[in-house]
């Protein structure tokens, strides 16, 4: 049984019954195209009641980190010059769609690169922009009277990969810090990439006491495209005086992406200690 | 639903991020020249989304909030969201949110079994010679997971 096929039924049970603006599912959540056939596609289906309009454009964009360590992925129109963006050679079909309650739209990427596009990979955001029907404004004006409200729409973003030729990938792990406030740890994990593709991978952190028990430890999803310094908040508790150590892995393990997606690279790692008083 | 599974492409993986609009942002009825709140925490007045997707995953919010509301013969009431307007609950629950500035992106982590709910408030600020009639805008959010 794919995953697809596992998750979808409950997926479906867990979407609201009702709703003012019904988010359409794209799957897969992140596109990966290959030059060889410079073709795919995302599959819409609608699981509401009513029918949806959906738009699909394409934008660039890519995960980057502030200060604090909080990710953010700013999108524009087009790739910011020096940026290997596919977004000006790729189109979808159609671009605009009904799709009917709890039925399902195929939409087509197709690729026209450059006749000389050296060998690489070239990034692009899909936003599938979700509209249901009118919605009502709550409340009647009576005569004279001035009734208000405003109506909801989403829309989905995913990522979309455009792959040339062989492509390698990997990250440097610089000293990872671990600052402990509160309930948890804060540890900061700045990785920058190696090789011609995106490092999609996890990043895992945990926390042991002195004895080597286990106070805590989380695991996030990273995309390095070019750096990235992701804080992970390890949730601890409060944590008597002595001397505590945050180890760190990154690694390409991807669950939630079809085999070969994430390219395979050496598993990075890094430990630091830090003492509570 | 059978015949949804036969045809699924059988390469995806992982589950999609799906949001969806449950409630609109409504104020009701207001009077004119009186400038009309309503709380994230309003269980009836505020805005809220549902999202779906992969446990644990952290997911980018990101907010287009119109600057007012388009009404009758082109008049427009002004809108302003604060700072603390904007909830999310891993929980879903309207009394236990996390505040962030619905004017900014914000990240939030969906629970151990891939929900959230976000909440919105905001405020309407009609002015004193207000025309009558239906006021109406559209709020957008956007969603994408930051691990891709």
């Amino acid at each position: 049984m794919t995953n697809f096929r596992r998750w979808l039924p409950a997926l479906l049970l867990a979407i609201p019954g009702t709703a003012v603006a019904q988010g359409v599912i794209v799957a897969p959540h992140a596109v990966f195209i290959d030059h060889a056939t410079r073709a795919g596609s995302i599959t819409l289906y609608n699981p509401g009641e009513e029918p949806v309009e959906v738009t699909v454009s394409f934008g660039f964009g890519f995960p980057t980190t502030d200060s604090s360590g909080s990710i953010s992925i700013e999108l524009s129109d087009t790739a910011p010059a020096g940026e290997p963006g596919a977004t000006a050679w790729l189109q979808a079909f159609p671009r605009r769609v009904t799709i009917g309650q709890q039925k399902r739209q195929t939409i087509r990427i197709l690729a026209s690169p450059p006749a000389n596009l050296p060998d690489g990979e070239y990034w692009a955001r899909l936003t599938v922009s979700a509209k249901g029907g009118k919605v009502p404004v709550a409340g009647v004006p009576d005569s004279g009277g001035i009734s208000v409200g405003l109506s909801l729409e989403v829309r989905t973003v995913i990522s979309v990969m455009y792959r040339k030729g062989a492509l390698t990938t990997g990250v440097t792990l610089a000293p990872v810090s671990a600052s402990y406030a509160g309930d948890s740890v804060a540890v900061r994990i700045p990785l920058a990439r190696t090789g011609t593709a995106v490092y999609l991978g996890t990043a895992r952190a945990s926390v042991t006491s002195e004895g080597g028990e286990i106070k805590g430890q989380d695991e996030r999803a990273v995309a390095v495209y070019h750096s990235l310094d992701p804080r992970i908040d390890v949730p601890v508790g409060a944590l008597a005086p002595g001397k505590y150590k945050v180890r760190v892995t990154v690694s390409t393990d991807r669950s939630d992406l079809p085999p070969k997606a994430a390219l395979t690279a050496p598993t990075v790692r890094d430990s630091v200690e830090f003492t509570v008083r | 639903m059978a015949a949804l599974l036969w045809h699924a492409p059988l390469s995806a993986q992982g589950r999609p991020l799906v949001p969806t609009g449950t409630q609109n942002l409504g104020f009701g009825n207001v009077i004119p020249g009186l400038s009309t709140q309503v709380l994230r925490s309003d269980p009836v007045g505020s805005g809220q989304f549902t999202l779906r997707g992969e446990k644990n995953a952290q997911v980018q919010l990101l907010f287009v909030l119109p600057a007012s509301m388009s009404g009758p013969l082109g008049a427009t009431i002004p809108l302003t969201f604060g700072a603390s307007d904007g909830g999310f609950s891993a929980a879903e629950v309207i009394t236990s949110q996390t505040v962030f500035d619905p004017r900014a992106p914000a990240l939030g982590r969906l629970s151990n079994n891939g929900r959230a709910s976000v909440f919105l408030g905001g405020t309407a600020n009609p002015g004193p010679a207000q025309r009558s009639g239906s006021y109406t805008g559209t709020i957008t959010l956007t969603v994408s997971y930051t691990g891709l």
